[in-house]
């Protein structure tokens, strides 16, 4: 990782008459890093993805992009590629046409294209296919032509934009490790924007996750998962019980949960994942009001006088059912302080 | 027995619709020289002979040469509108659409009157580009509907792709849309010829001493011509356009656009 | 969609003005010409057609014929499009085919088939003396009939194709539903199948008015000076007397009728869209 800021967003705010999709945003991007910006529809993600692309134009601040300032660069002349969540492809042109198109456009000559679309082929394990028209194609095999045809003209820069929404279940896992494979093999920046947080923990390096066009966090992927800072970022990584911290005891939707707090008068709210919701003992009580079996594990929905709780508990525990009063404790210790609710 | 009813009906309306065409073929290949059906013998002179009137035969040559030229500058004109209206925020859209389109609303006959009176004259225009200007803009609004049609179907995240991919707005235009879009305005340039080539109100007030198109002529020579002439070039025009439907409807699937 | 407002509208302005300044601006020109007089503006000239008897008649006439030939061919459509609904799917490919054909080819050469049935010694005259029908061939051309069949001819496909594209969009079985809730014919198409293809038959029925209303040859070759309707008497006016007082009250007439019946149309398409 040469370069650190490699790739530099500078307060960029981007607004469409009145409403503001990205707002002052900045962040910059070392050599080689691939990040994710994680965040729910309509956060910003995508226009942002667009407008350091250049087909979208800022309203505000600028872009570096390896000691270049692209900030009123037209898209055809970033050096940045894009794969489009509907893959996008050109449906009159075969595989090998797709892929040759941007060496076409540089003016490649003939042998080193054909080297160069033959290498970015198989790179994807599409050999074979060359003479194909998308059409003709699986989805699977459609993206990864995508792939092929914007990392031969070996961009500065790859944007992805939800590139495995549109695949099945299995084909997603597999496209993932594939994904890292590639990255890690061409050693190209990449900027992966997705809204499935399995996804950007699974492969990114750093991920940024957006809230209404501002960064709500960013950070490698274990500080996000074990120490968000806000209730919207531990509610995307899987915290799904969030109380906030009151005087006398813990407040959730409904009511209150009273326990001393004293020593955690620095943070705003507490943050437990299902698992770290101790049921059959504990100062709470509540009642189970659903049970859903999965296995290895069993989730229980719990009314408790704060609101509805979610717990986890392992195969080995006792078995509670719907009804059955229970008590359970919310232990400091294994939670999650925030700063923000 | 409604369902019957209901065949019998339809078979009747197709007879009603085609029928006639069956009767001038078949009056066209009369032997005699008066138009009658049955024909009197069997021979081909008619139709032959078509090819032999000097009339027929110019005024055939202008109205190809009007209905290719016009169609081809109204995709001119429309290819580019239609691009616009579906792929840019363009200010006042639904006014450009409006007024591109308006040729459709009014009756041929009144805009080849206005145009003869307050355009041809006025500017003292030739006849042939009196013409090409009434039928190129009777043309424009198919050209503009079709292409809109086609356009729908190639999503604009692919001219994206080739503009990162180092392409030009323009280059992207020609190496991506044009060539995803050819069979649509490929059925847009049939149906703009057939429209053309057919048109008759439009041409009333701007057909010129000696310059005249088919359909015009063939009205005029209604009146005095009583040979099976006529009714054989109504056949032939009649095989031309439905065997250019045909083909296209095979290549391109027209009646998707139509 | 592209931002850049510029390009779009360099895009667009060639067809704009073109369209404008060779097609609206002598149209609204000719249009402007039904409200002037030497005096100024005036409605004198409405005044004077519509007080003129034959102005009067023809206009009547076509209104008559466009009404006429709307009703019957919303009948006869109905019918054909329900059989060519029936039918399988691929028949009914073929059977829309053979009703866009017709569209496809001169109006000319459709409405002179009629001269060589209709005429004094055409098919339809020779039938009926030989069958003793009548001792004289019968007057046919030249007629309001003939001139009614002639559009009948050339506007029925609208409405057949229009109602088949209705009826294709109805909410599969409805009808059988109908039938086994006790329904006859006349209660289904009534109560059922009228209610859910009235966009259809609103569309096919202003494509069919319109198109009869505004027509020329079919009046021309088949009705000649005798059954004018307001196109060929405005050819006859301007081309026998010069009379632009006339052609442009006639222009007034037929584009707001025009204008009417195609904003009608875009509010049923666009109804269809909404829903």
């Amino acid at each position: 990782m040469s370069d650190p800021e490699f790739l530099a967003l500078r307060n960029i705010t981007i607004s469409y008459g009145r409403s503001v999709a990205v707002d002052d945003v900045s962040l910059t991007v070392p050599q080689g890093e691939l990040l994710a910006l994680l965040g729910p529809s309509g956060c910003g993600k995508t226009t942002l993805m667009r407008a350091v692309a250049g087909l979208l134009p800022l309203t505000q601040g600028g872009i570096v992009l390896a000691k270049r300032d692209i900030t009123r660069v037209p898209a055809n002349r970033r050096d940045v590629g894009l794969v489009f969540q509907s893959y996008a492809l050109f449906p009159h042109l075969s595989v090998f046409e797709n892929v040759a198109f941007g060496l076409r456009l540089r003016r490649a000559p003939a042998t080193e294209l054909k080297q160069r679309v033959d290498a970015a082929i198989a790179m994807v394990g599409l050999t074979g296919f060359e003479s194909r028209l998308p059409r003709e194609l699986s989805g699977g095999q459609q993206q990864r032509v995508a792939l092929a045809r914007s990392v031969v003209v070996r961009p500065n820069l790859l944007l992805l934009d939800e590139p495995l929404s549109n695949l099945d279940a299995r084909l997603r896992l597999e496209m993932r490790s594939e994904l890292h494979r590639l990255h890690r093999d061409l050693g190209v920046t990449m900027i992966y924007v997705t809204h499935d947080q399995a996804e950007a923990l699974a492969l990114a390096d750093r991920i940024v996750v957006m809230r209404a066009g501002k960064v709500a966090q960013s950070g490698s992927p274990e500080d996000l998962y074990e120490r968000p800072t806000s209730g919207f970022v531990a509610r995307f990584m899987g915290f799904e019980n969030i109380l906030g911290v009151q005087p006398d005891g813990l407040s959730g939707e409904k009511g209150m949960l009273k326990i001393p707090t004293a020593g955690l008068t620095d943070a705003r709210a507490l943050a437990w994942r299902p698992q770290n919701v101790q049921l059959g003992e504990g100062p709470f009580q509540g009642r189970v009001i659903g049970a859903s079996y999965q296995g290895e594990t069993t989730e229980y929905l719990i009314e408790s006088a704060a609101g509805l709780l979610k717990a986890q508990a392992s195969v080995t525990a006792p078995r509670h059912t719907v009804g059955e009063n229970i008590a359970f404790d919310l232990p400091v210790s294994r939670a999650v302080r925030l700063l923000e609710v | 027995m409604i369902r019957i009813a209901g065949f019998s009906v339809l078979g009747l309306a197709l007879l009603f619709l085609l029928g006639p065409f069956l009767i001038i073929a078949g009056a066209g290949l009369s032997a005699g020289d008066i138009l009658v059906f049955p024909p009197q013998g069997f021979s081909l002179r008619w139709y032959a002979g078509v090819f032999e009137i000097e009339r027929f035969r110019e005024s055939f040559l202008l109205s190809m040469e009007l209905a290719v030229g016009s169609t081809a500058l109204a995709l001119l004109l429309g290819v580019p509108a239609a691009y616009a209206m579906a792929r840019y925020e363009v200010p006042g859209g639904e006014w450009i659409r409006t007024i591109v389109t308006a040729p459709v609303i009014v009756p041929a006959i009144i805009a080849g009157l206005a145009l003869l009176r307050y355009t041809v004259i006025p500017l003292g225009l030739p006849v042939m580009a009196a013409l090409v200007l009434g039928h190129t803009a009777l043309v424009a609004p198919y050209a503009v509907r079709v292409v809109t049609v086609s356009l729908t179907h190639l999503r604009p995240d692919v001219e994206e792709a080739a503009i990162l991919l180092g392409a030009s707005r323009t280059g992207a235009f020609f190496r991506v849309v044009l060539p995803n879009i050819r069979n649509g305005v490929m059925a847009a340039f049939i149906l703009g010829f057939i429209t053309s080539f057919n048109q008759v109100p439009v041409s009333l007030f701007l057909t010129g001493p000696g310059v005249s198109t088919l359909p015009i002529d063939m009205l005029a020579a209604m009146e005095f011509v009583y040979d099976p002439s006529i009714a054989a070039l109504s056949t032939l025009l009649a095989l031309m356009s439905v065997s250019i439907v045909l083909v296209a409807e095979r290549l391109l699937g027209l009646s998707r656009y139509v | 969609m592209f931002a850049d407002r510029r390009i779009g509208l360099a895009l667009a302005a060639p067809a704009m003005l073109f369209v404008g300044l060779a097609f609206l601006l002598p149209v609204g020109i000719l249009l402007s010409e039904s409200l002037h007089a030497p005096s100024g503006w005036t409605l004198s000239r409405y005044i004077t057609f519509f007080t003129d008897p034959l102005s009067l008649e023809v206009t009547l006439r076509t209104l008559r014929l466009g009404i006429g030939v709307t009703i019957v061919s919303a009948i006869i459509g109905y019918v054909a499009a329900l059989a060519i609904v029936e039918a399988g799917p691929q028949t009914r490919g073929r059977m829309t085919a053979l009703f866009v054909l017709p569209m496809m080819i001169s109006p000319v050469a459709r409405t002179y088939a009629w001269i060589v049935l209709l005429g004094r010694t055409g098919l339809i005259n020779k039938a009926v003396v030989g069958l003793g029908l009548s001792d004289e061939p019968l007057r046919l051309l030249f007629t309001e009939t003939a001139v009614f069949i002639g559009l009948l001819q050339l506007f029925l496909p609208l409405m057949v194709l229009s109602l088949t594209s209705a009826l294709e969009n109805l909410p599969a079985d409805v009808i059988p539903a109908a039938r086994v809730l006790g329904a006859g014919w006349l209660t289904i198409f009534f109560r059922v199948i009228l209610p859910l293809t009235r966009e259809g038959l609103i569309v096919g029925g202003t494509l069919v008015f319109t198109g009869a209303v505004t027509a020329y040859i079919t009046p021309a070759v088949l009705g000649g000076a005798k059954v004018l309707m307001l196109e060929t008497l405005l050819y006859q006016r301007v081309s026998v007397a010069n009379d632009i007082a006339t052609a442009s009250v006639i222009a007034a007439i037929l584009i707001a009728m025009s204008i009417v019946t195609h904003s009608l149309i875009r509010r049923m398409t666009g109804m269809r869209r909404a829903a």
